[in-house]
């Protein structure tokens, strides 16, 4: 019984997890894009970079969601 | 958002000691006597003296304080033991534990008044974030070596450069979301009640937010332990 409740809770705290990182990967992508632009190539490959790396933000964001779904298979 | 009273920095103020009016002050004297800086050491002593007290002597038929301390020790043992398996756990239980304790004490003493909770500044959750983080990577180099990099390659070769970045943003994206989520849920309280507290407190509106906060502040405590966990098997199980 504890033990099953153990496991259910690990779940909780792996589902709540996924929002929070999924929203971050993104602003993160965003960010190191827009910084590449701005600050490292001074404004030369804006907005391309930034463009770009928000849409690896995102990618990130499914990855995560990935290998969660594969880790709960496995279990 | 200045705190109504506490009590820590009133106690300064009376030793003559400059208390920060802003979250942290300019001088290493301020910056030592910040509030977050003073709750964090009367959680520390807290934490040092009490089990000290309660634990007195080890017995054969345990005490009430011996008992609640094995029926905790014991728990969280068994949840570490389920994610790293019994060597890991041995290893990193004394860290993990030690988290567990500060971030219960530190959330759980915001709900009295007079107390902060140091775990409402983003400075101390992102220092242990961060403490968390550079653990759970050095745990990875020292598993598997230097061939840990192929946890960020990816199954192909040709994918490896793209999965290497995207990697890279869902590790800080670990490292931000950890520190962002306690953080916002303590001082999301913290603010809550200070302003339930000006508006209303004589109808003791803060009530239901109070036991909200507790129950916010034990899960929040658990829950990062339990992703320090689920990270740190992560880093030392095989790739992929």
């Amino acid at each position: 019984m504890a033990d099953e409740r153990r496991e259910m809770f690990r779940q909780l705290v792996l589902y709540s997890h996924v929002g929070m990182s999924f929203v971050f990967s993104i602003l993160i992508g965003f960010g190191l894009g827009w910084v590449l632009d701005h600050k490292v190539f001074s404004g030369k490959t804006a907005p391309y970079l930034t463009f770009v790396f928000f849409a690896f933000g995102i990618v990130a964001g499914f990855k995560t969601l990935w290998t969660l779904t594969k880790q709960i298979s496995n279990d | 958002m200045e705190h109504p009273i506490l009590f820590i920095s009133l106690i300064l103020e009376l030793l003559g000691l400059p208390v920060p009016h802003t979250p942290i002050g300019h001088t290493f004297l301020e910056k030592l006597c910040a509030p977050y800086m003073t709750y964090t050491w009367m959680v520390m002593a807290f934490l040092i003296i009490v089990p000290k007290l309660t634990l007195g002597k080890m017995e054969m038929i345990p005490g009430s304080g011996q008992n609640f301390w094995e029926v905790t020790i014991g728990g969280l043992m068994g949840a570490c033991t389920d994610t790293l398996g019994e060597k890991g756990a041995k290893m990193l239980f004394p860290m993990l534990a030690t988290f567990f304790f500060y971030i219960v004490v530190s959330n759980l003493i915001g709900v009295i008044p007079g107390f902060l909770s140091p775990t409402s500044s983003l400075n101390i959750t992102l220092a242990m974030t961060l403490i968390v983080w550079v653990t759970h990577h050095f745990l990875g180099f020292k598993y598997h070596g230097l061939k840990y990099y192929k946890h960020f390659m990816g199954p192909s070769k040709v994918l490896a450069p793209f999965m290497f970045i995207i990697e890279l943003i869902s590790n800080f994206a670990r490292l931000i979301s950890l520190s962002m989520r306690l953080f916002g849920n303590i001082f999301a309280k913290e603010v809550l009640l200070t302003v339930l507290f000006m508006l209303a407190g004589a109808y003791f509106a803060p009530l239901p937010i109070l036991a909200l906060g507790v129950l916010v502040s034990v899960i929040q405590g658990v829950v990062f332990v339990m992703l320090a966990m689920i990270y740190c098997a992560g880093a030392m199980e095989e790739a992929h």
